[in-house]
């Protein structure tokens, strides 16, 4: 697996054996305060977890069964999917429901023992606002261009895009572009890479992307590197190694990676790895969590780093997931 | 997903080898507050609508704001009891039900007469009573329907009353963890929904009074972190309810315009104050129905502005995109809303050429600065598409300089150099000359 790195200098090298084990290890922590208080994100850990061991190239470092069992004991009779049982349904867990359940090819379990996709493809749908497009977390009503990128990532995947207004989601997303080419959280809103991520693959997603101003966006984006080879969300931010993934899976969507310096950034993200323990962290020296384990993973599978498997750019997905689903 | 909860930012690595002492105490921890959850997932379970169970959430919820089940815990017991029902009137098929015309102008709580008087139980003592000493302990039962509320408008103006108190009392509860936990989206989103109730069930003048303190709240958020961008999102959606219709408003682009002007002197590289001030500025050309020569002096006023700000600091970013922001409306004016709509092209000609010899000017103290370049670059590349020409040669040889010197200074960027050196025609220029 990562055989290919082997023959890097020692701290170019990607522990790839320590992260299995490391994401391995997350559910077996019960011991620790910290597993029951993020019980809230625990359906999203699974996607980041097993986004990652993806990449890594064992998909089978979590049991399967256990796996599409749990997803299932997390969905709700109204088709949504709650964080863990008993977590009410919420837009972001769904949608790591739907792509975990993608990514393990086990949509026929979701039709055959949970609530099917129909109503899964229901549940998202009466989340958009059908006046300005845009759509809300839950039933209390918070909206954020997150959400509409999670329902159309969601919804495409189970072939159910039909389901919402794409021409009004469109427009909602072209009312939060800004001069320098970006996007905010909602119209008026400065550009944050997370946010500029959700709204260039909602438009790619929606087969729009002629709308983004991809030389101004590209220049945006571009400055987000700065000296020590990380990215930032923001001007005069810190860096961090979640915009790995933000910021570079936006450049690859409007075909300007190349506009960073590729061999520092893949630098910078093994800088960030627990060598001993597994995992990696948002910088050198700080805690390791699997959210920044998987964005450090999927920024060096977009950067063509060896051994690891291709990254959807679009879905964050493994390709072959993205290819098997929707023939691309 | 962009969820940025629970991950683990800016928190130094240590080991995680526990003594058993320290184990155990962990334990104790888990084990006290798996049986709070318990306790509230069991009153949930049993449809308890009691301030017993609102203040376990209270009591959760500290120990845990990111456990937004509970946050809607909470919004069910408000609405399933601890407010009064009243707030069913703004929805559109109570105002269907009403048939007298009158009512659907009548201030939401007050449309309905007997239904709120029985939902306006006697309130015990303040559901998030709790913590000692805070402002969340004061009482929010005071609007306790008596024998006098008998009326229809008496028990309105009660019900009004005790939702104004738990409302308040609520807005309380949610500061203490919003400073804890600024970045937390599941408070800020649980605080939205209260200043909505505030909407839907007060009159106009009480809801106004409550909206206009957010506004303190969102300050205040913002000169402990001025780059919170909740915070400045949060302003603006507060700012957008005060000048509603709905809360009796008027416009405040003023004031706001002026308070980034505040932010911008306090700290000069505060990009998001940059930014809000570019997206204020056509309303407030627009509202003081600037003539074509206040609009000149107004963008005069503002690069000269900006352009002390570059003397001191070239090397921000923040002050680059403003300047960016100000040169765009000038050389790109249609489907951007412009500053100055009267310019003719020799005017704009005129703005940006002056700009390009100033920034050249910088380049005497700061010949190292990359950013400088990064602008040259780029307005020179515009002042050719305003004109519709191709570039002469005197700018190309500009051009290929500063692409040398970006590539020197920011070699990070260099495959972007140099596609734009091939963009300019200027590569083989280059190969001539060697
Ligand atoms: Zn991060």
């Amino acid at each position: 697996m990562s055989e290919k790195s082997k023959t890097l200098p020692k701290e170019l090298q990607l522990v790839a054996s320590a992260h299995v084990k490391y994401i391995q290890s997350l559910d077996t922590r019960k011991d620790e305060y910290e597993y029951w208080l993020t019980e809230h994100l625990r359906l999203n850990g699974l996607y980041w977890g097993l986004t990652a061991l993806h990449l890594l190239g064992h998909p089978e470092a979590l049991p399967r069964t256990e796996t599409i069992d749990f997803v299932l004991s997390c969905q709700h009779e109204n088709g949504g999917f709650g964080a863990a049982p008993g977590h009410d349904a919420h837009m972001l867990s769904t949608v790591s429901a739907v792509q975990i359940l993608a990514m393990i090819d086990a949509f026929d379990d979701l039709e055959a023992r949970g609530k099917g996709k129909a109503q899964v493809g229901k549940y998202i749908a009466n989340l958009q606002n059908r006046q300005t497009g845009t759509f809300a977390g839950d039933e209390w009503g918070e909206e954020d261009t997150r959400f509409l990128y999670g329902a159309f990532n969601a919804l495409s995947l189970l072939g159910l895009l039909d389901l919402v207004d794409v021409d009004k989601a469109v427009d909602h997303v072209v009312a939060c572009a800004n001069f320098d080419g970006g996007y905010g959280v909602s119209p008026g809103a400065e550009s944050h890479a997370g946010q500029i991520f959700t709204c260039v693959a909602a438009l790619t997603i929606a087969g729009r992307k002629n709308l983004v101003d991809a030389d101004r966006l590209g220049k945006w984006l571009s400055e987000r590197q700065i000296a020590g080879g990380g990215l930032n969300g923001r001007p005069e931010k810190k860096e961090d190694v979640c915009y790995s993934w933000w910021v570079l899976s936006s450049l690859e969507m409007i075909g300007k990676t190349h506009w960073i310096d590729r061999d520092q950034l893949i630098a910078f993200i093994l800088r960030c790895q627990d060598p001993e323990n597994g995992g990696i962290s948002d910088r050198p020296g700080d805690m390791v969590d699997v959210w920044h384990t998987l964005f450090g993973l999927t920024g060096l599978s977009l950067l063509e780093y060896p051994g690891l498997e291709p990254v959807d750019e679009v879905y964050c997905l493994p390709k072959s997931t993205t290819e098997r689903i929707l023939g691309k | 997903m962009a969820d940025q909860g629970g991950s683990a930012h800016g928190i130094a690595r240590t080991s995680r080898v526990r003594t058993e002492e320290q184990r155990k105490v962990e334990l104790d921890k888990i084990a006290k507050y798996r049986e709070l959850e318990d306790q509230v997932r069991s009153g949930v379970a049993r449809g308890d609508t009691s301030p017993g169970l609102f203040q376990l959430t209270s009591k959760l919820l500290r120990l845990n704001p990111e456990y937004y089940t509970v946050w809607n815990v909470r919004r069910r017991l408000l609405t399933s009891g601890l407010l009064s029902k009243s707030s069913a009137a703004s929805s559109p098929l109570t105002v269907s039900l009403t048939a007298s015309p009158t009512a659907t102008t009548t201030p939401p709580s007050a449309a309905l007469s007997s239904s709120s008087l029985s939902a306006t139980q006697p309130s015990p003592a303040s559901p998030t009573a709790g913590r000692s000493g805070t402002t969340a302990d004061s009482p929010a039962g005071e609007g306790k329907v008596s024998a006098a509320d008998a009326t229809p408008e008496a028990a309105a103006a009660a019900g009004q009353k005790k939702d104004f108190d738990v409302l308040k009392s609520e807005l309380e509860f949610t500061i203490p963890l919003l400073l804890d936990s600024p970045k937390c989206y599941w408070i800020w989103s649980y605080r939205l929904w209260l200043l909505q109730q505030v909407i839907d069930r007060l009159s106009v003048s009480m809801a106004r009074r409550v909206w206009q303190e957010e506004l303190g709240l969102a300050s205040k958020m913002l000169t402990r972190d001025r780059r919170n961008f909740h915070a400045w999102g949060y302003r603006r959606h507060v700012v957008a309810q005060l000048e509603s219709p709905r809360l009796g408003g008027e416009s405040m682009v003023e004031a706001e315009f002026e308070y980034t002007t505040r932010m911008i002197r306090m700290d000069l590289s505060n990009f998001s104050a940059w930014h809000s001030r570019s997206k204020l500025i056509p309303r407030l050309l627009d509202e003081r129905g600037a003539d074509d020569s206040t609009r000149k002096g107004f963008l005069d006023e503002e690069l000269g502005l900006i352009r002390e700000a570059l003397n001191v600091g070239p090397e921000d970013q923040s002050l680059w995109y403003y300047h960016q922001f100000l040169i765009l409306n000038l050389v790109n004016p249609v489907g951007h809303p412009t500053l100055t709509p009267a310019f003719s092209l020799e005017d704009r000609v005129t703005y940006v050429t002056r700009e390009i010899q100033d920034i050249k000017e910088l380049l005497e103290d700061y010949d190292d600065v990359k950013l400088i370049y990064e602008a040259l670059l780029e307005y020179t590349l515009y002042l050719g598409q305003l004109q519709g020409r191709k570039l002469d040669g005197a700018e190309k040889d500009e051009l290929a300089e500063w692409l040398q010197k970006l590539k020197k200074l920011d070699p990070m960027r260099n495959g972007r150099w140099t596609e734009l050196e091939r963009e300019c025609g200027l590569v083989e220029m280059e190969a001539f000359e060697t």
